[in-house]
């Protein structure tokens, strides 16, 4: 289904990570040999078992570690630090403590490389705008332990868009939320990514979860890692229609997907809890 | 330094001493231009002082009369600390009506008693016990009040749903798990109190003519102002350093004795 | 073990009435105490009662003497606190940031932190002799450690992460450590600051009892020597007094500068 001719936005090639601890001397392969090309305009999720590397590949990808082998290009160049070009939503939203929502969500414009050909009235549109757009309006002044998780999420969100990045690089954000505020999240996280734009205005974005579900809602495609080394399984193609905010948990399809990937992690996340395998296997189910 | 070899680890050693030594040599070399009748303190005089002072036995009797000093000032101030720490941490009631007499005498450093202290204790060791004693009761108080304070309640709400005695709880329950911070507390107040009686035995050695206090304190104040021997204030100074760190690895270790369980 | 369940009052203003009540209320125990005492003692040279202090301090205190006592020691302590303050705090940064340089200064700093301020009276006497200086250097010196070890602390304990989310802005060097570790070590820091005024405020006292013809610790040294014992009380108050509002006036600093930090150096 992915067309080849036009250049990958984002190409791993080979990418292998090994990690040497400093007491033991010993070495563990956190990424073996992982290829994979992701196109501009895709939203790919990644999802594996605890361990299999994905916060590693992502960490890569941005720049903030450095493959053992292998090369991680974006654009055809390859990757060699961090830049506001991929920007990360990290798990814990790494807000400034000491700044305000506006000044956290203007951080990268001010200090950083992003707002550099704005001027400063220019600069305090964006931050206004996107602060808007994450529906936190009125809070501006607001300190990051003043506010609920969900709003730290959505002023990190707000943060990322702000500095306009070409790829969004996203490590399990939606994790530390309850269920509820998760699933408003998502939709949210959907219409800002371009859910109902053309496929070439929407952004690229690379979305860690734990959640299946999460990610075969979201996502085009979902890369299903294993672990001890965390390789490549299989990337599935989610074929839902769009926009899928509301419909797509009643697809027909959507089991099914989920099922075929939980399937292919099953073992190895029993094994991951330290749980029994046997259980792994699935019941039988009484009918009628 | 486990996973460095015997080379980086000689490397390691040097980058730790070239300053200090670098100082000293320098320190030296100023000394050595100096006419020879001139008081200033020099590296190698002082050694030779050192080594004077230890073969009199003068110095290591006046350390262990300020040792002495201060372990029983400690002492007291502990026991009251402790305790009192315990109730109040315990009370609400004790602790509300403590609290502002408490926190108005902290701001009132241990030297600022000092003058009240010679007019009721006279010029001698009950004095020099006085301010220790003071110095340390508040390091000891307020850690022990807030190691009480962080005892989760569940413990003790569970202890009493077993029916188990009040005085059993405090003993077994609070104190257990106050104990990291009111070692933490002791340790603190060991330092101040070190601190202490260094300046109480100073200043009475200043007021009372450099007569009879005993203790380093009091020989640095002699050494000063009646047999001026610059290099023995250094010795003095140094012996300060020295036991002062002992006494806080000493206290580290006995904290790890009896606190396995923390990290 | 009554940890007291007893509830204080609902609203904040009930809470803080009932605080002024019960400190109020403490206070006059300790006077009545205090007034037994002394009526038991029998000496006024040893103990005046609190009216005789209390007169005392006014009278001071109309005169002026306080004042002009009071406002040298602390102009002192400014002095010796911005200094401690502008040596040490680059010099921690310097260290925090860079393992070299703690290695080789570490040690000296070790080295000399166990000798207590105190210490260094005799010798600093004989360099400086008595006056203004004496104070102000064993004050810089006692409040150096404290500013020191929690600036180095302080920028040690910087969330990785934040500086990791800062790269991926295209933060530079120097932006990062100005915008990123600066304000992430700042609360730590302003503790350091606080510690290192109480220490610096107990070791004036010292300073100048022995080493200084002017400031609060050389008058009340000198009033006993003149045996006006309720004059040495009124100083004493006075030292506790200035001491207490100058560290309000830091807590206000701290509350200024951080305000994101909940005032015990914990960032949210």
């Amino acid at each position: 289904m992915s067309d080849n001719t036009p250049s990958p936005k984002l190409r791993l090639s080979g990418v292998t990570k090994s990690f040497l601890a400093p007491r033991t001397g010993l070495s563990t392969l956190a990424v073996a040999e992982m290829s994979l090309d992701i196109q501009t305009g895709e939203f790919i999720c990644i999802v594996g078992p605890s361990g299999c590397g994905k916060s590693t590949v992502l960490n890569m990808i941005a720049g903030l570690d450095v493959p053992t082998a292998g090369v991680i290009q974006k654009d055809g160049q390859a990757v060699t630090g961090p830049g506001a070009d991929r920007g990360v939503m990290f798990q814990d939203y790494a807000l400034m403590p000491w700044q305000t929502v506006e000044g956290n969500v203007g951080f990268g414009l001010r200090h950083g490389t992003p707002g550099q050909h704005l001027n400063k009235t220019q600069r305090n549109q964006r931050i206004a705008h996107f602060i808007d757009l994450v529906g936190l309006r009125g809070s501006e002044h607001k300190y990051p332990h003043q506010l609920s998780g969900g709003m730290r999420q959505r002023v990190a969100l707000a943060r990322l868009l702000a500095n306009g990045p070409d790829i969004l690089l996203l490590d399990e954000p939606l994790g530390a939320l309850d269920a509820q505020t998760r699933l408003i999240l998502q939709a949210e996280l959907l219409r800002i990514w371009g859910e109902t734009a053309p496929v070439t205005e929407r952004k690229t974005a690379i979305f860690i979860t734990h959640d299946i579900e999460e990610a075969v809602l979201l996502a085009d495609r979902v890369v299903v890692m294993s672990t001890n080394p965390g390789r490549v399984r299989e990337v599935v193609t989610i074929d839902l229609p769009r926009p899928r905010a509301g419909k797509a948990r009643t697809h027909p399809r959507f089991g099914v997907l989920v099922e075929h990937i939980w399937s292919l992690i099953r073992d190895e996340a029993y094994r991951a809890i330290g749980g029994d395998e046997s259980l792994a296997k699935p019941t039988e189910e009484a009918t009628a | 330094m486990t996973n460095m070899n015997a080379g980086q680890r000689a490397a390691a050693w040097g980058r730790k001493l070239v300053l200090p030594v670098l100082l000293i040599a320098a320190w030296q070399f100023w000394a050595s231009t100096l006419p020879t009748g001139s008081p200033a303190p020099a590296p190698l005089k002082v050694l030779q002082t050192l080594g004077d002072l230890l073969s009199t036995g003068s110095l290591l009797s006046a350390t262990v009369q300020s040792l002495g000093r201060v372990v029983l000032g400690f002492a007291m101030a502990s026991v009251l600390g402790i305790a009192l720490g315990l109730m109040m941490g315990a009370s609400q009631a004790v602790r509300e009506n403590l609290d502002p007499i408490i926190e108005s005498f902290r701001p009132i450093a241990p030297m600022a008693i000092l003058p009240i202290a010679i007019l009721w204790l006279g010029t001698g060791t009950p004095t020099a016990l006085a301010i220790v004693a003071y110095a340390s009761f508040f390091p000891v108080l307020i850690n022990t009040v807030h190691g009480v304070s962080r005892v989760d309640r569940k413990l003790v709400l569970a202890s009493r749903t077993m029916g188990i005695s009040r005085w059993t709880i405090l003993t077994r329950v609070v104190l257990p798990g106050a104990l990291p911070s009111i070692l933490l507390g002791t340790r603190l107040a060991m330092g101040v109190a070190w601190t202490a009686i260094i300046a109480a035995e100073l200043a009475v050695g200043a007021k009372s003519g450099g007569g009879g206090s005993g203790g380093i304190g009091q020989m640095m104040f002699v050494f000063y102002a009646y047999n001026i021997d610059l290099n023995a204030i250094v010795v003095c100074m140094a012996v300060v350093g020295v036991v002062a760190l002992l006494i806080d690895q000493l206290f580290r270790l006995v904290e790890k004795r009896l606190i396995p369980w923390k990290a | 073990m009554g940890m007291a369940m007893t509830t204080s009052a609902g609203s904040p203003v009930l809470r803080s009435y009932r605080t002024l009540w019960v400190s109020l209320r403490s206070f006059a125990v300790f006077f009545a105490l205090w007034w037994l005492l002394h009526w038991w003692n029998g000496n006024p040279l040893q103990l005046p009662s609190p009216l005789k202090v209390f007169e005392a301090l006014w009278g001071l205190l109309r005169e002026g003497e306080i004042a002009e006592h009071a406002s040298v020691s602390t102009l002192r302590m400014l002095l010796a606190l911005s200094l401690s303050i502008l040596v040490a705090v680059p010099l921690g940064f310097w260290m925090g940031l860079s393992r070299l340089a703690e290695e080789f200064i570490d040690p000296l700093v070790e080295m000399l932190r166990p000798i207590s301020g105190i210490a260094w009276l005799p010798l600093a006497l004989f360099i400086f002799g008595v006056g203004d200086t004496l104070p102000v250097f064993i004050m810089f010196y006692v409040g150096f450690f404290p500013i020191l070890l929690n600036t180095v602390a302080g920028v040690r304990q910087t969330d990785a992460r934040l500086l990791a989310a800062a790269r991926t802005m295209g933060i530079g060097r120097w932006p990062l450590l100005v915008h990123v570790l600066v304000p992430s070590a700042l609360p730590t820091v302003m503790v350091g600051i606080r510690l290192a005024f109480a220490a610096s405020w107990a070791a004036i006292v010292a300073a100048e009892l022995i080493g200084s013809p002017t400031g609060l610790g050389f008058a009340i040294e000198w009033y006993r020597q003149m045996l006006m014992t309720p004059k040495v009380f009124a100083f004493i108050l006075a030292i506790g007094v200035v001491g207490y509002v100058c560290d309000l006036g830091l807590r206000s600093l701290q509350r200024r500068l951080t305000p994101w930090a909940d005032g015990t150096g914990a960032s949210s």
